[in-house]
């Protein structure tokens, strides 16, 4: 019988999206387990081959979104994210989850900031694939749809050419077509050097089905959304890396 | 030891200030937001500093000020609120529970006020009452307001 990989999903007190995103990874074969940060261990991970931060509002968003997160997990594992990512292990941040990668130092640097609209925005949003090659995005079109839901989603780098150079380099993985947020070059997800830690503000976990869609005619897939796809392409590269071994 | 400090946002602009209130405000008014923290400690001053900036500031995005005066100058005046003494403050509960996590941290933390504040620019005839009543809850904050510079 065919062993399934394990996806981990830590759970912080205020994360709220860690049902429906665990839903959607075992839908595309994982199994998983929703680990409260309080019960998080070094051991935790072994064996695992994705570690989920999903979407939400840990710590209340207090001092700044994903600050007190990324200071409890360094407080209860230190670096083992870094050495489950250099081990191979893969790690994917939703929204709330992205702003905590950022601040854990798992992604190229920047922060995510107040939108530039003042305002927490809940809408759809046409994204583009600026990464076909990566393990989210292989089996994604060029532009697809996803919905977000936030009030600090706009990508800041300390100095704008940072975010340019992101463009340059493959790191902005996925960008908005238009400025929903005021984030620097419109960038909606970023990618590490090794392409297995990904992070985006948008919630692939809420477009799982064509059913989610806002548009009851919409003209894509007959059951699946384009969520679904993000899942499926990094449940084909985790087992290929684990055939690989 | 006590020591003042306040942060602030580098990439956000002032906003109109009407988003502040249920109805819009006659005139023009800005706002911007900074966050303003009390802090009375014992123990070494360097580490307490180093814990406040690793704790509480972001160094993309936000700057740091010591002291007493205003992040932010060029006011109208300034809204400062927080959560009354007794009320549960939970950014405050947050961050003593990760401070009493951290083993050794080399000063001993005996109390924490945590300020919200908003800066108003623009009309310099501007009244408080307003933005007093739609932000600040009687039930749980206290609050002040300061006189600006312009």
């Amino acid at each position: 019988m065919e062993e399934r990989p394990c996806a981990v999903l830590l759970k912080f007190p205020g994360t709220n999206c860690d049902a429906e995103t665990a839903h959607a990874l075992e839908t595309v074969g994982f199994v998983t387990e929703t680990v409260p940060i309080s019960a998080l261990k070094p051991e935790t991970l072994v064996g695992v081959s994705l570690v989920v931060l999903s979407g939400g509002f840990s710590y209340g968003d207090y001092v700044m979104a994903g600050k007190l997160a990324k200071l409890v997990t360094e407080q209860r594992i230190g670096d083992t994210l870094k050495e489950f990512r250099d081990n191979g292990g893969y790690l994917l941040g939703i929204c709330n989850g992205f702003q905590i990668l950022t601040q854990l130092d798992l992604l190229p640097e920047g922060s995510l900031v107040e939108n530039s609209s003042g305002r927490f925005q809940c809408q759809w949003v046409t994204l583009e694939n600026k990464a076909p090659d990566s393990p989210f995005l292989s089996q994604l079109p060029e532009t697809f749809e996803f919905p977000i839901a936030h009030a600090e989603g706009r990508l800041v780098t300390a100095e704008p050419g940072e975010a340019a150079g992101y463009l340059e380099s493959g790191a902005a993985a996925l960008t908005y077509t238009e400025d929903v947020n005021g984030s620097f070059e419109q960038i909606a997800g970023l990618q590490d050097e090794t392409g297995r830690v990904f992070g985006l503000m948008p919630h692939p976990e809420r477009f799982l089905r064509r059913g989610d869609h806002y548009d009851p005619d919409w003209g894509g897939d007959e059951t699946w959304g384009s969520g679904y796809y993000l899942f499926r392409s990094l449940y084909e590269s985790v087992t290929s890396s684990d055939e690989n071994e | 030891m006590q020591e003042i400090f306040e942060i602030s946002d580098r990439f956000i602009n002032a906003a109109d200030a009407s988003h502040l209130l249920y109805e819009p405000v006659d005139g023009s008014l800005t706002f911007r937001r900074t966050r303003r923290y009390e802090v009375e400690a014992e123990g070494d001053r360097d580490k307490l500093e180093k814990f406040i900036k690793a704790t509480l500031l972001d160094d993309i995005s936000q700057e740091l000020h010591f002291g007493e005066d205003s992040a932010l100058e060029d006011f109208v005046f300034v809204l400062e609120y927080g959560m009354k003494p007794g009320a549960l403050d939970l950014e405050k509960e947050a961050i003593l529970t990760y401070y009493n996590g951290i083993k050794d941290p080399g000063f001993e933390l005996k109390d924490l006020k945590i300020r919200q504040r908003i800066y108003l620019f623009g009309d310099k005839d501007a009244k408080s009452d307003r933005f007093v009543r739609d932000i600040c809850n009687a039930a749980i904050h206290n609050w002040s307001v300061i006189s600006g510079n312009v």
